[in-house]
């Protein structure tokens, strides 16, 4: 166990400089963002309001207010996180592929350590759901500094004051992001991690049978998902829905913890047995 | 003792290795010898199970090789199993993080022998520097058997002697090295048992010394025996 949490420990310190970048960006293009969309809305508010003699209600009709729900729709605040997502899903791959490629070949020294080899893909999946839980947590920590100086900016009669949840419950895209209930936190990261143990098992078939791996990886992937959906399917194709929604959500529940576990599985028996140099 | 029995390893429709056995005595300096590729990589890497066979077995103490036979035996591959941008100090701890038969007073003896500095980042050393971290990773764990994968290919002579200086020394006596090569010269007087490989096959299996006594043989003079004629 000791290894394991050493190999996560390592597996985060590779990715860190890049990591670091990639938060880095975040605050600055927010941060930055934020002033930029304030003032220009103030600037804009100034030239009706004042050299235009618009009525400030006529104005805050036309306009409607600077809130943080218009700034989370800006780019300067989506483009970092899309960016970090695009970032994170490539690193899932590349977390892999990085060991066989290139001139030092590092899979050498992973397969050889005294430990489960199942220790280096687990750390590899902790790695990438702590850089996941790490760039969620920095954005729950931006979003009321953000709020903060909309407000120093833009005087409260020209803006609309909103909560942190009301933040979120505003975006599509966060509320993906920072679910409002523990519920829809399971649902959204469960999915998500279990789409990881997925890509992480079949590009572990690609690495033990090379090009015929990658069919087996396609094909051992669209079985995963309709494990997975396979409810839906039933009610999809044969109108067959028995289950209300709280009984769905625990067979769903059931059925990631089964794709996980067969993931698992497959991945330890391919790491030990097949997977090759 | 590392027991190879039977090995097959068939890659796509080429049939790599087509029953290979031979033993490796510890103590012993055995040396795998064929062209290149037939197959002699492949056979480490089954030892180590870092590809799979199709058939045979391979045992080291009689076991077949587990998480804790990287305790006991370790690879030498022909390139360095370290990121590039660690210094070798870096992956010295590295090492010592993962490995309970790590030696670390080896390990300094050996940065002192092949004169390395332990700030140097792995990617900026020469050739025959990058060989010789390679090694030091290798020879500082306190196992007993170690395999090396063409040690001297593409290394400049002053390195070669120094690496082949290793093997006279304390810091390979009384384990067991299983060597590859293509190249006999640099290390022929070094060597115990001889294994030589064509076609996936083991075509002889002999002791030197007893060769050269017996026969009056060389190494060499065994091999253009067998490959030439």
């Amino acid at each position: 166990m000791r290894s394991y949490f050493k190999l996560v420990n390592f597996e985060l310190g590779r990715f860190m400089k890049i990591y670091l970048v990639l938060i880095g960006i975040t605050i600055i293009s927010q941060i930055a963002g934020v002033i930029v969309k304030s003032r220009g809305y103030l600037s804009e508010a100034n030239q009706a309001i004042i050299v235009n003699s618009m009525p400030k209600e006529q104005f805050l009709e036309q306009f409607g207010q600077m809130s943080m729900g218009t700034f989370t729709q800006s780019i300067w605040f989506m483009g970092p996180i899309a960016l970090c997502i695009a970032a994170l899903i490539f690193y899932c791959f590349f977390i892999w592929y990085r060991d066989w490629f290139g001139k030092n070949t590092f899979i050498y020294r992973l397969l050889m350590l005294p430990t489960a080899r199942l220790h280096v893909f687990l750390a590899k999946v902790t790695t990438i759901f702590l850089l996941v839980i790490g760039l969620v947590s920095i954005q729950l920590i931006l979003l009321p500094i953000e709020s903060m100086i909309l407000k120093f900016i833009v005087p409260i009669d020209l803006r609309a004051d909103l909560g942190i949840m009301e933040i979120i419950s505003n975006s599509r895209y966060l509320f993906v992001l920072v679910p409002d209930s523990f519920i829809q936190f399971i649902i959204n990261y469960g999915i998500g991690f279990m789409v990881v143990f997925i890509i992480f098992t079949a590009i572990l078939f690609e690495r033990s049978f090379r090009l015929k791996g990658i069919l087996l990886g396609i094909v051992y992937s669209v079985l995963s998902i309709i494990v997975f959906i396979f409810p839906l399917l039933l009610e999809i194709f044969f109108g067959v829905n028995y289950l209300y929604p709280t009984e769905l959500f625990v067979t769903e529940v059931i059925l990631a913890i089964i794709v996980i576990c067969a993931a698992i599985w497959t991945s330890n028996y391919l790491i030990n047995k097949k997977v090759t140099v | 003792m590392i027991e190879v029995k039977d090995l097959t390893k068939r890659f796509g429709r080429k049939k790599v290795l087509n029953g290979v056995s031979f033993t490796a005595e510890k103590g012993q300096i055995t040396c795998i010898i064929g062209i290149n590729g037939v197959g002699k990589t492949t056979i480490l890497n089954g030892i180590m199970n870092l590809t799979p066979m199709n058939s045979g077995l391979i045992l080291i103490d009689g076991k077949k090789v587990s998480k804790e036979s990287y305790e006991k035996i370790t690879f030498i591959p022909d390139a360095i199993t370290m990121l590039p941008q660690m210094t070798i100090r870096e992956a010295m701890q590295f090492m010592q993080d993962f490995y309970n038969s790590w030696n670390e007073e080896r390990a300094n003896e050996l940065l002192g022998f092949f004169k390395l500095k332990q700030e140097e980042r792995i990617s900026n050393l020469s050739k025959g520097n990058t060989a010789k971290v390679n090694l030091l990773l290798g020879l500082a764990l306190d196992v007993d058997y170690l395999l090396m994968d063409e040690p001297f290919s593409g290394i400049d002579i002053f390195s070669r002697e120094q690496i082949a200086d290793v093997f006279t020394s304390h810091l390979v006596e009384d384990r067991g090295v299983i060597i590859t090569t293509h190249e006999i010269n640099d290390i022929e007087h070094l060597i115990d048992k001889v294994v030589l490989l064509d076609n996936g096959v083991v075509l002889k299996e002999f002791n030197a010394e007893e060769m050269r006594a017996s026969e009056g043989k060389s190494v060499i003079d065994v091999m253009r025996e067998v490959y030439k004629g």
